[in-house]
């Protein structure tokens, strides 16, 4: 019989559950393939070949995008001038110069540089650029190199052959002396592609590989290291806030006293936006490393404290009285009931906060010197270049899921007998991946934990001689 | 001892004393046995008043008397309402008491402590624990843990019939397992008194017949007396020495119920007249014939004529 899908809070099974949650994510990377890779959606042109300014029009350099509507009014100016060119050629009266005819010339380098044939020469050196791009102008012109396949428009195959009619007169290539005869422009050309803020999969994937395998001009850090600061920032924060938060959280959840001390304070705070407190923590930190953990934890501590108290307020009262009829003194119902009751909850909650700390790390990086990963995004972001960026969000955010994931089946492995999280009977691929490495983690946790709690070899001794025990 | 007519000593119900049960004469004698005993547990004029949320003050318990002396099994039986859990709070240190007192051997309480074990109604097993080390719970918190802790914990699990489970979760287990364990847990403390808050009530029938007689086992072979609040009749006189009816508004001692029956006892018992006859007298305590008759429901008729189940 076949299980139904839909099915009011019934869970599914475990291969039905890893297919989902692969779907989960497979389902949004086709949308963006979709949107990005159909025509339909692509709604800009990226420039192959450009024009030098013409008349009043804007100028553009290869690699700038226009909107598709435009693209043609753009190749219809060039058109027109170039009608004018041979107008004025027909006439007789066509005034033009040396410089002006190498600036055609120059159309071809934006095809050049990308089919390689720049290589080995110096950027810089205009005269040995222009040598080689006007020996490509023959040999494209002659049929040696196909037009297409360096990327020409057949309308641009035939200017460039008509242009060589002209320029072959100053073969072979010299500096003085160029053709003056004035030569028609190349139609501008672009490929078709999706709008700026919505790079395609496959240009993110070639960006994240470059960016991450070439060492960064200007001295600037490589990713791996930008990564390695961002994480000391979140878990430095996070386990400080911990370390604080997590006695007090505890204390308010346990005594009334310390609630009503504490909490209003804490929870009037809270609602004061921590960004505020960035050029605060820059005079009191400086620039470097401390403000940031700072604003995390500003952002994370007061959160932390309030999720624990109530946390700890809501753990069974029936329990703690049972453990008063057990004879347990305060000090041992804090310790013995109180901590590992609310173990598993308050470890849920800090899987929430930890997610938080995240959330906080792009606005404290953005203190004083701008650092780690949020830098990377801020100066390429200012670039539009979104193709380096989306890798960098895309990261933060698996880095976030795994984590959370790991978390969650290392829990699952602390603490057994937490029914209430609904732990699955059994795992998909995924989720055993994942948890591989958490079991193994909370095993050794677990068996560290037994182990501490084992009588020591004095307390075996006292056992041995129970007399000792009936006073 | 004074005290050798407990069944009448507390009664509010004006005038004539009821006449006392018929008892065969070994039942008698025990009962004579038993007031011979000391009293463990002399509550006097215990009463309770709390301050609703609006403000208005609910009398729980007003003015309630009673001695349980050692090794006796009382219950304890009275409508929904009437402060029963009120009562065995206050005793266990829980809640306090708005006057009179209580004496644990003498000496007067205050506060929970490990000398009067409880039994909830509600499973408070630490679930983070395996049943060992929620057995061994009290112990480690009266100072005894290691070695012996254990050993006597696990024979504490034995006697409870659940050897084989020391390991286990409390979720792993029926709720009757887990009163089982929590009633092991609180024996393993060696309290003076075990109060016990209708600990079975969430059991189905069987299960609740099953561990009322673990209960007498139990109760026969450890030193420990044992007051036992419950609303359902059979079990209050099945289990009871004595049974302790409590009325309402406020809570207060209607009348301390010898029970006739011999020990041991049976299941096949409950059928027998002795039995049936306190049956009557307590349902009588309970709800007196002729107080408060039950208004039929203001139910329209929601069914075709004709279509009548009686
Ligand atoms: N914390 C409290 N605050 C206010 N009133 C209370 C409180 N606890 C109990 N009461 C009142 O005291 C009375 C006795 O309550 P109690 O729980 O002792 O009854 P009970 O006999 O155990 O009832 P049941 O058989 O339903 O368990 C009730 O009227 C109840 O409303
Ligand atoms: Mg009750």
């Amino acid at each position: 019989m076949r299980e139904p899908w839909f099915k009011i809070r019934t869970p599914l099974s475990g291969r039905r559950r890893a297919l989902l949650m692969a779907a989960s994510f497979v389902l949004p990377v086709l949308l963006w393939c979709v949107v990005t890779y159909t025509p339909a959606f692509q709604t800009e042109m990226r420039l192959t070949l450009v024009t030098e300014k013409i008349g009043d029009g804007a100028v553009f350099s290869v690699g700038d995008r226009v909107a598709k509507s435009y693209f043609g009014t753009l190749q219809d100016n060039v058109r027109a001038v170039n009608a004018g060119v041979l107008e004025a050629r027909a006439a007789g009266g066509a005034k033009g110069s040396g410089r002006a005819n190498k600036k055609k010339l120059r159309q071809l380098r934006g095809l050049a540089e990308s089919g390689g044939y720049l290589a080995g020469v110096d950027p810089a050196d205009f005269k040995a650029v222009d040598a080689v791009l006007f020996d490509l102008y023959g040999r494209l012109a002659g049929g040696d190199i196909a037009p297409g396949a360096f990327g020409l428009s057949d309308e641009n195959a035939a200017l460039v052959r008509a242009n060589w009619e002209i320029l072959q007169a100053a073969a072979p290539y010299g500096e003085k002396d160029f053709v003056k005869e004035p030569l028609q422009y190349l139609i501008p050309q672009g490929v078709s592609a999706s709008p700026v803020f919505l790079p395609p999969p496959g240009e993110c994937l070639a960006a994240a590989w470059t960016d991450f395998t070439t060492e960064p001009a200007n001295g600037q850090p490589w990713m791996h290291q930008r990564l390695l600061s961002s994480l000391k920032v979140v878990f430095g924060a996070f386990l400080l806030a911990c370390l604080v938060g997590v006695p007090i959280g505890l204390l308010c959840g346990t005594s009334d006293f310390f609630a009503k001390l504490i909490e209003p304070f804490v929870d009037f705070f809270r609602y004061m936006p921590a960004p505020t407190f960035g050029l605060l923590l820059q005079a009191m930190f400086g620039v470097a490393g401390a403000p940031k953990l700072a604003l995390v934890f500003i952002g994370t501590f007061p959160h932390l404290v309030l999720m624990l108290g109530n946390t700890t307020r809501g753990l069974d009262r029936s329990l703690l009285e049972a453990a008063q009829t057990l004879g347990a003194k305060p000090a041992r119902l804090f310790r013995s009931v109180i901590v590992p009751g609310v173990l598993p909850r308050m470890y849920g909650d800090l899987r929430v906060l930890l997610g938080w700390a995240w959330t906080w790390l792009v606005i404290a990086e953005l203190i004083g010197e701008k650092t780690g990963l949020t830098a990377f995004i801020d100066t390429q972001g200012g670039k539009y270049n979104f193709d380096r960026v989306f890798p960098v969000i895309i990261l933060i955010g698996v880095i976030g899921f795994a984590t959370d994931q790991l978390l969650q089946s290392l829990g699952r492995t602390l603490f057994p007998w937490d029914v209430s999280s609904g732990a699955p009977p059994r795992r998909g691929g995924l989720g055993r991946v994942v948890a591989a490495p958490a079991c193994a983690l909370g095993g050794a946790v677990a068996w560290a934990v037994e182990r501490a709690g084992r009588p020591g070899p004095r307390e075996r001794a006292a056992a041995a001689n129970p007399g000792d025990h009936d006073a | 001892m004074p005290d050798h007519h407990p069944a009448t000593e507390s009664d509010r119900a004006a005038g004539e004393k009821p006449p006392a049960l018929p008892m065969p004469p070994e039942v008698r004698a025990r009962f004579d046995r038993i007031y011979q005993r000391p009293v463990v547990f002399d509550v006097q004029n215990l009463s309770r008043t709390f301050i609703s949320p609006q403000g208005q003050s609910i009398q729980a318990l007003g003015g309630v008397d009673f001695k349980v002396h050692r090794r006796e099994l009382i219950t304890v039986i009275g409508p929904s309402g009437c402060g029963k859990s009120t009562l065995i709070r206050i005793i266990a240190g829980l809640e306090s008491a708005s006057g009179g007192q209580m004496l644990l051997d003498g000496q007067p309480v205050t506060g929970p402590g490990a000398d009067r074990g409880m039994v909830f109604q509600g499973y408070t097993l630490f679930p983070w624990l395996s049943v060992k080390k929620n057995v061994m719970f009290g112990l480690e918190s009266t100072g005894r843990g290691g070695a012996a802790a254990e050993r006597e914990a696990l024979q504490w699990i034995d006697m409870v019939g659940l050897d084989g489970f020391a390991d286990h979760y409390p979720h792993q287990l029926s709720g009757g397992m887990k009163q089982r364990v929590a009633i092991a847990r609180a024996l393993a403390n060696k309290p003076r008194i075990l109060l016990m808050d209708e600990p079975f009530g969430a059991l189905d029938a069987q299960t609740r017949a099953e561990m009322q007689d673990y209960l007498l086992q139990i109760w026969r072979n450890v030193d420990v007396t044992i007051l036992f609040i419950t609303h359902d009749l059979d079990e209050a006189i099945y289990l009871a020495d004595r049974v302790l009816v409590l009325g309402r508004n406020p809570g207060h001692v209607k009348e301390i119920v010898e029970v006739p029956v011999p020990r041991p006892r049976t299941p096949e018992q409950m059928f027998d007249p002795r039995f049936t006859r306190v049956k009557q007298r307590v349902e009588h305590l309970i709800h007196p014939p002729g107080e408060a008759p039950k208004k039929p429901l203001p139910v329209i008729r929601m069914t075709a004529v004709g279509d009548e189940v009686f």
